[in-house]
């Protein structure tokens, strides 16, 4: 396995050219920024200069004094201004204007990332630039142990698999494993007549039972002393919504100790691609197809995660395979919790099969559900209430989210109009839920 | 002995190699060998040796823990003075040989030395080595007097040095301006200015007729308008030609440099030349040239690597272009590509406290050069190489050139 | 030590779950056996029994949570009713697919509709074929008795299936008699140790697929899913053995012998006979006494264990016999007879000669089976016996 690093990255899109990164560039280090924001071609569209920590960088091979090197630990381009002998050579190594001439200085600059606390990144009010601690991520788990077989038979750019991938590599061995039926046992995790697809215990729960029947297992692991087994599901949404609800909720309701992860691809993909509870308006399925009379979904989808923050869970969050920092750290806090109660984790999951996407495009339809809010990033906890993990302002419309997805090709403006006023609506009840001050206790 | 790759020399394209072939070949035996008795080192930075900046124990660029971890044997102060290309055999100046199964000369230039009546009866420096430089540097500490011959970069850097250490310095340089070929004459005139402002006295478009010795290290430089300066230390810094004498009978097809294809190949099998001792594509006229500068050798030096290794993401060589970054007295010259040249394109020059010329033809940058006025180099360049059309924004980039070359990189780059 | 008590049935059935000491008691309350639960629930609450009680939100979940403390290695204990076993269906119908060795009380009603919350083993009969084992009981003594036994054979090695310990809702549930609760060390005496989950288990030291998908036209998958068929086959003919073994042991631990596979009440001169399942045998053979009371040579095979059918236990008993009258609490709609009837009669056909058969109808809904509507049976057999035909069923509560 090779190293991967933490980076800065920048939207152009969301860019305003305020210019507040390079001040506070500049007066974080005490000369010329290091990051340059320029116009773009079009009108109030910018674009960035900066180092990009080349994985193979021109500049430290052209340097004649050994003066910059690329950290192993941080993947940062590091200068050594001790070395240097002001040659320039590195700015001719470099094509994006990444390491230049700091007039205060008459030496060159660059950009060292701040030791990973980039201060133009927290001097961003647009999000444009981001920290993305992915490398970081993958550091830590990318030569953990893979779960699967590698011959999972999912569909080309499945992002299940994904989820599954990542969510049991790093679980790990000390787990037992329900997939009900569906896509997850479908492309073989719980193998075939007789030969498994998981080197964890895994099996094949009913579409219906899948939490009950997590929690007898759980139940009976505590009663024998063997508490640190994580007993968890990678369920779908239709059995998790809908004929499984019973169990999900019964046992949410009993605080049973089990960790239930459902993977939302918002509809039964392994059957075909029917309707489920948690399939959005206007949407395309086999069972809500287009035609003269019907248009797709003519309901709203249920928002099941909110549903089980009723249930007043040990934890409860969202989760999106475009935000894979965001999905390990709350896999972390789910996997806690789920030795104290219930735990649940809901992971949206766009199916390319299903919603006729490309799978070159699946993470990024998962990026732009999320930057439309079409999709919210939030965790709940009974102590710390509800909690977005990612700033639901400053959305980009709906349509641009939609306008990607196959199964919503047929939309008319006034079902557009419907679909940006519930996910407007639905971030509004989420903000007051995130921002209610906590109940002062009763006075007896 | 032998090795499955052999690299002849240890500068920057011999280092760029070593990485290239390391990054598809982790295990293939590898040996470098070197003229040179000490680790690796650039050329470039022997003035900074000279002027005391960079202490000779730190500017060596790979150490010993490199070679261990990279698995290639490096010797240093061994010459090659053979190649056998038929039993791919390079033969020792100590006698011993290598056998090799792919071969890269990357043995770089030596100084070359102008025929100059009684220069080769009088002590002169030179400045190619790590020991050229500690001795001009010793040299320096006792002279007054110094003459430099050549106004290239290694002579004016040296101008530079000898005069900040006190001395009386004069240039002597064949051409009309100093820095030819890479600067126009009014980029040239601010960078002499400077010179005589520090007390350098500049004879250009002047020819040395003849030396004649003095006392030890003294000599007298006689110039073609009657002039006699004399000196106690002369330092010839008249260009480089690549070092290709030991190739003598080998096969291998040389001009005034080893001639290779795009992919750094020599006409023999298994033998590819890479750096300042190889003539490869000039981007521009696309003839086989020479153009010894760090960055065409990194770029050489990665292809060649490649190529020894059988990297099949190896992409043809674009050529090589001019590049030089500048320093004098504190101040900034740069210039990248067809910056000096006359006619056939479009000029725009740009004078107020800084200058800049920017050429351009088709409606594409060919050259940028400027004084006091810093610009992104490495992004001029890659709009040279990719031939930008900048039609659509031309007067952006006249008018802010930094700011409309790093937009289009960074919209190129998504 | 052993102790008499005065119980209902619901409360012999809770003793006797107790007393085999299940690690997990799942409950939902139903109609007749919700007084069975909440006598489960107070005995672990009082601390006289040791097992974690899952008070869940539905029968679907009861069996749900049961399947998954049983994979982990649990002993597990539960009842339902009719409905409620209707909608446990699911993985109710799976439970003996995965070998496991459970042990549910089903506390007999008759199914809605018309809707109806009384006695009848309408909810036993539809599931018959399912893969269960299935005993019924006679007495609040057996039900006790029988669960202890039950779990002796649903975790024999050659056996490992579920079983359904049946009693009749209203007439045992809520009928009290005297019952004798064996000591504890005699029942644990009797189990052993457990050993639950060593076929399929869900345990991170022995990592195992569990019920991973089986079949299909290609390749291994009709070979092994006809093996596995075949296996559970298996399990229920062992299980006729294993039956009559455990309750031999029962009998001889307890002084307490049971027929363990039909109890054949004064056949031994029989030439008319009846055959009957759970609580009405009492009634049955009070009726059978006073037939011979009247010099007629009855007699009455009761059925105890259902699944797997005793086939040819049956034969002999009912082999010299001129005529049958079987007697159900439940209904076969499309035979358009009694269920238990169309068992005996396939058990006949065994025998080199045909005996005449016919079905009775009765009790259901809660309805009484009384002596005088055995009285009325036997006669009606009788006729059988002489020559008359019966293609109807006779319902016995008919004009009540």
């Amino acid at each position: 396995m090779g190293t991967a690093f933490d980076t800065i990255t920048f939207k152009a899109s969301s860019c305003d050219g305020c210019g507040k990164c390079m001040t506070a560039c500049a007066e974080a280090k005490q000369g010329a920024a290091r990051i340059s924001i320029v116009p773009g071609t079009k009108e109030s569209s910018f674009e960035l200069a900066m180092c990009r920590q080349c994985g193979d960088p021109k500049c430290v091979m052209v340097c004649p004094a050994g003066a910059l090197a690329k950290d192993d630990g941080s993947g940062v381009v590091q200068w050594d201004a001790s070395r240097c002998i002001d040659c320039l050579l590195c700015t001719a190594g470099c094509s994006y204007g990444g390491i230049s001439l700091d007039s205060h200085t008459a030496r060159v600059s660059k950009c060292d990332q701040c030791d990973g606390d980039p201060a133009c990144v927290k001097a961003c009010p647009t999000d444009a630039l981001q920290w993305v601690t992915a490398g970081s991520v993958f550091n830590k788990y990318g030569d953990k142990e893979d779960m699967f077989v590698p011959g999972l038979s999912g569909c080309q750019g499945c992002n299940s698999e994904l989820i599954m991938r990542h969510a049991m590599r790093k679980i790990g061995r000390n787990s037992v494993l329900a997939t009900p039926p569906g896509c997850i046992p479908g492309m073989g995790s719980v193998g075939y007549n007789g030969k498994t697809g998981t080197k964890v215990p895994v099996f094949h729960p009913l579409l219906t039972n899948t939490a009950s029947m997590l929690a007898g297992i759980r139940r009976y692991y505590d009663r024998v002393g063997r508490k640190d087994i994580v007993v968890m599901a990678l369920a779908g949404d239709g059995g998790t919504s809908d004929c499984g609800f019973h169990a999900v909720s019964g046992a949410a309701e009993r605080g049973e100790k089990v960790l239930y992860v459902c993977v939302d691809n918002e509809g039964y993909m392994n059957t075909g691609m029917q309707r489920s509870s948690t399939t959005p308006f206007g949407s395309w399925t086999s069972t809500t197809p287009v035609g003269e009379h019907m248009r797709g979904k003519s309901q709203d989808a249920k928002n099941l995660p909110l549903i089980m923050v009723a249930h007043k869970c040990a934890y409860v969050a969202t989760a999106s395979t475009g935000y894979m920092e965001d999905l390990y750290d709350k896999l972390d806090k789910a996997v806690e919790a789920s030795f104290r109660g219930f735990s649940y984790l809901h992971i949206y999951s766009p199916c390319p099969t299903g919603w006729r996407i490309p799978s070159s495009k699946v993470i990024e339809a998962c990026r732009m559900s999320v930057d439309s809010n079409f999709v919210t990033l939030w965790e709940y906890t009974r102590e710390g209430g509800l909690r977005f993990t990612r700033s639901p302002d400053r959305p980009i419309p709906v349509r641009d989210y939609v306008k990607m997805i196959g199964k919503y090709r047929h939309l008319d403006d006034a079902q557009l109009d419907h679909i940006q006023s519930r996910v407007d609506e639905q971030v509004t009840l989420l903000k007051r839920m995130a921002a209610a001050p906590a109940a002062e206790p009763a006075v007896i | 002995m032998e090795a499955k790759y052999l690299i002849i020399g240890s500068s920057h394209a011999a280092l760029e190699a070593l990485r290239a072939i390391r990054q598809v070949d982790a295990e293939g035996s590898m040996a470098m060998l070197t003229r040179d008795v000490h680790l690796p080192y650039s050329p470039t930075i022997l003035p900074y040796v000279v002027s005391g900046r960079s202490p000779a124990e730190r500017v060596i660029l790979r150490d010993e823990a490199f070679f261990t971890a990279s698995k290639c044997t490096f010797v240093g102060n061994t010459t090659a003075v053979g190649l056998d290309a038929t039993a791919k055999t390079v033969t020792l100046a100590d006698g011993g040989s290598w056998r090799y199964d792919k071969l890269l000369i990357a043995t770089g230039a030596a100084p070359a030395i102008p025929p100059v009546p009684g220069l080769d009866g009088v002590s002169y420096h030179v400045l190619r080595s790590l020991d050229d430089a500690q001795g001009l540097r010793k040299a320096m500490g006792t002279a007054r007097r110094a003459v430099v011959l050549g106004a290239g970069l290694v002579g004016l850097h040296a101008a530079e040095n000898l005069a900040e250490a006190g001395l009386a310095v004069s240039v002597v340089e064949m051409r009309s301006h100093v820095l030819p070929g890479y600067f126009d004459a009014k980029a040239s005139t601010r960078i002499e200015a400077a010179f005589t402002e520090h007390g350098v006295t500049l004879f250009l478009g002047r020819t040395v007729v003849g030396i004649d010795g003095g006392k030890g290290q003294a000599c007298t430089v006689r110039l073609d308008g009657g002039e006699a300066l004399e000196t106690d230390l002369l330092l010839v810094a008249a260009g480089v030609k690549p070092v290709v004498d030991w190739l003598a009978g080998s096969g291998v097809a040389i001009d005034r440099g080893v001639l290779v294809n795009d992919t750094m190949r020599t006409n023999q099998p298994d033998v590819w030349a890479a750096g300042d001792v190889a003539q490869a594509r000039d981007f521009h006229s696309g003839e086989q040239a020479l153009i010894g500068i760090i960055p065409t050798a990194v770029e050489q030096g990665r292809l060649a690597g490649m190529g020894m290794a059988g990297d099949s993401y190896v992409k043809p060589y674009a050529g090589g272009l001019p590049v030089n970054t500048y320093r004098f007295f504190g101040r900034v010259a740069l210039s990248i590509g067809q910056a000096a040249a006359e006619g056939g394109g479009e000029v725009a020059e740009h004078e107020g406290p800084g200058y800049r010329r920017v050429v351009l033809a088709d409606g594409r940058l060919v050259g940028y050069a400027s004084v006091d006025e810093p610009f992104d180099v490495g992004i001029m360049g890659e709009l040279i190489r990719r031939r930008v059309d900048l039609s659509g924004c031309k007067q952006d980039f006249l008018d802010r050139p930094l700011e409309t070359g790093r937009r289009l990189m960074s919209e190129g780059w998504r | 030590m052993s102790q008499t008590v005065v119980i209902d049935g619901n409360e012999a059935a809770a003793w006797g779950a107790a007393l085999s000491r299940p690690d997990m008691v799942a409950v939902y309350p139903i109609t007749p056996q919700s007084s069975l639960v909440e006598y489960l629930a107070k005995f672990i609450a009082d601390g006289r029994m040791d097992a974690d009680l899952m008070d869940v939100e539905g029968e679907h979940s009861v069996l749900s949570v049961l399947h998954g403390a049983c994979l982990a290695g649990a002993r597990t204990y539960s009842a339902t009713s009719a409905q409620g076993l209707a909608y446990m269906f699911e993985p109710y119908f799976r439970t003996p697919g995965l070998r496991l060795p459970m042990v549910v009380s089903l506390v007999n009603r008759d199914s809605v509709s018309p809707t109806c919350v009384w006695g009848g083993q309408q909810d036993a009969m539809t599931v018959k074929e399912v893969g269960w084992i299935h005993m019924f009981c006679e007495t609040q003594q057996e039900i006790c008795d029988t669960i202890p036994i039950a779990y002796k054979v649903a975790e024999h090695p050659e056996v490992m299936l579920p079983v359904n310990v049946n009693h009749d809702g209203n007439y045992l549930s809520y009928g009290v008699a005297k019952v004798d609760l064996p000591d504890q060390a005699v029942v644990d005496a009797f189990l052993g140790e457990k050993s639950i989950n060593w076929h399929a288990c869900l345990d991170p030291e022995r990592p195992m697929a569990v019920d991973p998908l089986t079949g299909g036209a290609t390749g291994a998958g009709p070979a092994t899913f006809v093996r596995y068929r075949k296996g559970l086959c298996g399990g229920m003919r062992a299980a006729l053995d294993v039956i009559v073994e455990a309750h031999a042991e029962w009998g001889r631990k307890t002084g307490r012998h049971w027929s363990p596979l039909i109890e054949e009440y004064r056949m031994e001169d029989a030439e008319v006979a009846l055959v009957t399942i759970g609580s009405m045998s009492g009634a049955a053979k009070d009726a059978v006494d006073e037939a011979r009371l009247d010099g007629r040579r009855l007699g009455l095979v009761k059925i105890k264990t259902f699944r797997p059918f005793p086939v040819m236990q049956m034969a002999r008993a009912l082999a010299k016999v001129r005529a049958v009258g079987v007697v159900d609490r439940a209904v076969n709609f499309g035979w358009n007879c009694g269920p238990v009837f169309q068992e005996v009669l396939a058990a006949l056909y065994h025998l080199p000669v045909r005996v005449p058969a016919m079905s009775f109808i009765g009790g259901l809904a809660g309805a009484d089976i009384t002596v005088e509507h055995f009285a009325q049976a036997i006669e009606r057999t009788l006729r059988l016996a002489a020559g008359e035909t019966a293609v109807e069923p006779v319902w016995l509560n008919e004009n009540d």
